[in-house]
Formats: structure tokens, C-alpha cells, sequence
């Protein structure tokens, strides 16, 4: 039981809902960055939720499936076929062995979550199969996707109850009739409001800053990752220039550098910032947040 | 540094982790306990140690490690330039960096950096002004009055002074950072000889 990977497209790594517990050894959580999507693709499945899952950004994957399987995929950021049918995000998929799933262009969201229905075969490294490709942690060979990489499932599980209504059509798969409720994904020409809070540093920044802050329509920069997204616009100021001692961050803190650039954290975030905190996106706009692409903007709100 | 011992040791329903730093401790919970749920418990962890500290009773035992540095000039990469900058002799520079006890103050910046300190005044250094693209993983580097140990070869902008041969970080360890935050350190100059003995 398997799958390979004929092109890894923009970027995919395997993730799931973090590494915990070892931020204290400076070891980020990481996981999916859009954890609302990863979460549903394995429910999807009937996974569990902290089951592997792949996390593609934007379009490009190609992905052969080596067996006959069921699977989800959720998020966004592409438009996907099976064997050149157009397929539905949000449901169950089933597909006979030798099936190519692929992601094309498409304006809407950022990334896409692919879970296998009984889940991929894959050691868990400090308790979580996530990629940390900086340390070689976890995932495949510590290390993001590339082509010809094969990745063997856990048991079969084609035939659950969840599956086994699905017909299979003449072109080799078959989609389940319900799906599950999913919000809309901004599009790549909309302003996406955020809501935060005010971070620790919020009174060491002075007044321009404050209001710009809440007032400025901030671009995402195309050097973002999966570690930070640095964004483009107002620059922000402290009052005065001081030397902060580091203290722990974590993902959904806006640091603010010493250029005054903001940076959203996000999963790979580092444990530990030096740099003034202005603000937090509040914990149910980060999904939305991973699914916005460099090119965004955004307008923060409190 | 006791409180987050206290948590580690005994946690309250839906705690997830705690991360100490300088002058701060984070503590991670689940979203569904109440904030003032955790505030009071956090509270309750406090007052018990500050009692316990004010009868002097169980002081935390740091535990020390002396680790082996080569300061040949083949890993310290920037030892002239230090000593040249700090007007000491490279001696000098070796002798005052094995000389401190210094305290790991948090792990942080990438898994198993260890930020110590203090170093003294007179060993002060910027960062450099061009970070390097990569640092040989093992490298002890000095920043401010700050040292650290790299435990992989990455980016990095702090003062090389020479390398160990002790790895950092080793996931199949737990814990997998060699260092711990309220660990001492010592260095102690060994020969190219003896590092590559140790390999």
C-alpha cells in the first residue's frame, strides 16, 4: 500500500497537529499550518485527528495513488483532478489503483490538505510526524517532499462505512454525496480582515504606529514561509529604541523588527523573540491567516 | 526556573507546556480551561515556593557539565578578530572564556542553543554585521555578553571562538538538548589532538 509523489509542486510536506512539549529545547510545535483543514481532511476519513496528512501549497502536486483508496482533500490554493476529471474539496474521494491526483492553479486560498483514509505509515520524531526540515525532523527523511518519493499507508481501509456507498465512475473514482461545512477561502485579490489582540509591547510603540497598525492595509511579502510571514506597508516604531530581553514566542504573535517590518509567527515560528510583540491574532483567524497567499493584504481589527 | 519545575513535575488539567526564558516563563494550555482557572493555580505553584525558598529548604541542584572546546584557529574563526577588538591576547580570550561558570539561561533560536552568560565586560562583542551563511555545527560563539553553543550548521551572526566535539542536540535523547535551561557550564581548552579523539 502506497502512493508516490510524481511532482512535489510548490512546496508539500507531511504534517500533522504538532510536536508538543518541546519547546523548552527550542524545538518549534510546527504541524499544519491551516489546522482547521488538516483536522477535517482526517475526519473526512474517519482518522484520527492528529493522523498525518499532506500539506501542499499552492498547485503543482501530482500524486500517484498505487492502490485502490479513499481520501480527502481540504483547504485550497489549487483546483484538483483524478485522472483529469475535475474533482469537489471536502469529501470523500475513492479511487482505483494507478489514479493521478493533481493541483492546478487557482485563485482562491493557499493550501491544500490531503488525508488518506486509514492514514500514512510514519515515525513519529518527538512525538509528532511533522516536518521541521531545518532540524530533520520528522516527516519523510526529515525533509519536504520531492519527486519519486513513495510513502507507504497504514493498513487498508478502502472499505469503511464511511466509503462503501461510493461507486466508482468509468473514469476510476468515485466522490461521496455529502460533504463536510467548510468556510469560504479568501480570494487572491481580497482585502482579509484578521482579528487580534493587543500584544505586550502594544504601549512601547508609538502613536503613528498604534493607529497604523489597525488602520493600514498590510501586503504579505513574497519571502513568507511556513516559519513567519513578513508583511509590507506602514513600518511601525517604538517610542524609543530599546533592547528587549528574548522571551518565548509562538505562532499568531506579530513581532515588529528593528526596520519596524511587522512578522506574523506562524508554525515553524522559533521558541524565543527579541523583538516587540504589537499584537496576536486571535487563535480562530490562523487557519484563515494560512490560507492566505504573499501577494494578500490584510487589515488587522481588534 | 522552580515554577516551571513545578509544572513539569506536577501539571494542572489541561496544561500542555511551559518555556522558560531570562526573565519569564511561558505556559501553554489547552483553550478550554479558563485563563483564571490557570492564573490561580499559577499563583498557588508561586506562593508555595516562595514559602518553601524563604525556609531555605530545596534549592534546585544545577547540573554542571564541563564541556570540551578546541580553540585551534582552524574552528575559532573569529578569535583574532575578538582579540584583536576586546585589545587582549588570544590567550586572554581563552583563558577568560574557561574561566566562568556560566549558567544556561534558556534554549531557544533554533533546538539545542543554549543561551549562557555572563561574560565579562571586558570580552563584550557586537554581532557580526554580515551574518554568515553557514556556522560548522559544535561552533561556541560569543554575542553581547552572552555565549552559545551551534547545534547544527546553520546561519548564524555570533563571534566563532573555537568548536566541540559534544553533540547539542540528538533527537533519539530524551530530552533531546543536551543543555537544559539552568544547567552550568564550564568550557575547558582541549587540542586538536584531543578533539579528534573524541570524534
Amino acid at each position: 500500500m502506497s502512493i508516490t509523489i510524481i511532482k512535489p509542486g510548490v512546496s508539500c510536506s507531511i504534517q500533522d497537529l504538532g510536536r508538543w512539549g518541546y519547546q523548552q529545547f527550542g524545538v518549534p510545535i510546527g504541524g499544519a499550518m491551516d489546522r482547521i483543514s488538516a483536522t477535517t481532511a482526517n475526519r473526512i476519513c474517519g482518522n484520527d485527528d492528529h493522523e498525518s496528512v499532506l500539506e501542499c501549497t499552492l498547485h503543482g502536486l501530482e500524486m500517484k495513488c498505487n492502490e485502490t483508496l479513499s481520501f480527502a482533500l481540504t483547504g485550497g490554493g489549487a483546483r484538483a483532478t483524478i485522472n483529469g476529471v475535475e474533482i469537489a474539496y471536502n469529501r470523500l474521494i475513492k479511487v482505483v489503483a494507478g489514479s493521478i491526483l493533481k493541483l492546478h492553479p487557482d485563485p482562491h486560498g493557499c493550501r491544500s490538505y490531503i488525508a488518506i483514509a486509514g492514514g500514512l505509515n510514519i515515525e513519529k520524531e518527538l512525538g509528532s510526524a511533522s516536518t521541521y526540515a531545518s532540524s530533520q525532523l520528522g516527516g519523510y527523511k526529515g525533509r519536504n517532499l520531492e519527486a519519486g518519493d513513495e510513502l507507504v499507508l497504514n493498513k487498508s481501509t478502502v472499505e469503511t462505512d464511511l466509503s462503501k456507498d461510493i461507486i466508482i465512475n468509468e473514469d476510476g473514482f468515485g466522490i461521496s454525496k455529502w460533504k463536510a461545512q467548510v468556510t469560504l477561502l479568501p480570494h487572491f485579490l481580497d482585502v482579509v480582515e484578521i482579528t487580534c489582540e493587543r500584544g505586550p509591547e502594544w504601549d512601547l510603540f508609538d502613536e503613528a504606529s498604534q493607529e497604523q497598525f489597525f488602520n493600514q492595509i498590510f501586503t504579505i511579502a513574497p519571502q513568507s514561509n511556513r516559519m513567519g510571514y513578513r508583511l509590507d506597508g506602514a513600518t511601525l516604531f517604538l517610542k524609543e529604541k530599546i533592547e528587549l530581553v528574548s522571551t518565548p514566542v509562538t505562532r499568531g504573535i506579530i513581532q515588529v523588527t528593528n526596520e519596524g517590518h511587522p512578522i506574523i509567527l506562524m508554525a515553524d515560528a522559533q521558541t524565543i523573540g527579541g523583538y516587540p510583540r504589537i499584537a496576536r491574532i486571535t487563535s480562530g483567524d490562523l487557519s484563515k491567516l494560512a490560507q492566505c497567499r504573499p501577494g494578500m493584504k490584510l487589515k488587522f481589527s481588534l | 526556573m522552580r515554577l516551571h519545575a513545578s509544572l513539569e513535575e506536577k501539571s494542572f488539567d489541561g496544561f500542555i507546556e511551559s518555556v522558560p526564558a531570562y526573565s519569564s516563563l511561558t505556559v501553554y494550555f489547552n483553550e478550554d480551561v479558563s485563563i483564571k482557572k490557570v492564573e490561580t493555580t499559577l499563583l498557588e505553584y508561586y506562593n508555595e515556593f516562595i514559602a518553601s525558598s524563604t525556609n531555605n529548604s530545596n534549592p534546585i541542584e544545577s547540573v554542571k557539565h564541563i564541556i570540551p572546546v578546541c580553540y585551534d584557529a582552524e574552528f575559532g574563526l573569529d578569535l583574532e578578530e575578538v582579540a584583536t577588538t576586546c585589545k587582549l591576547s588570544i590567550q586572554e580570550v581563552i583563558a577568560m572564556h574557561t574561566s566562568i561558570a556560566f549558567r544556561v539561561y534558556m534554549i531557544g533560536f533554533v533546538p539545542g542553543f543554549a543561551y549562557m552568560g555572563t561574560l565579562p565586560i571586558s570580552l563584550e562583542t557586537k554581532r557580526k554585521n554580515n551574518p554568515r551563511l553557514t556556522v560548522p555545527e559544535g561552533s561556541v560563539a560569543i554575542a553581547g555578553l552572552q555565549t552559545g553553543i551551534y547545534p547544527a550548521t546553520i546561519p548564524g551572526g555570533w563571534n566563532i571562538l573555537g568548536k566541540t566535539p559534544v553533540k547539542m542536540l540528538d533527537k533519539s535523547k530524551d530530552p533531546c538538548s543536551f543543555l537544559q535551561a539552568g544547567d552550568i557550564v564550564q568550557f575547558k581548552s582541549i587540542t586538536k589532538n584531543e578533539f579528534e579523539s573524541y570524534l
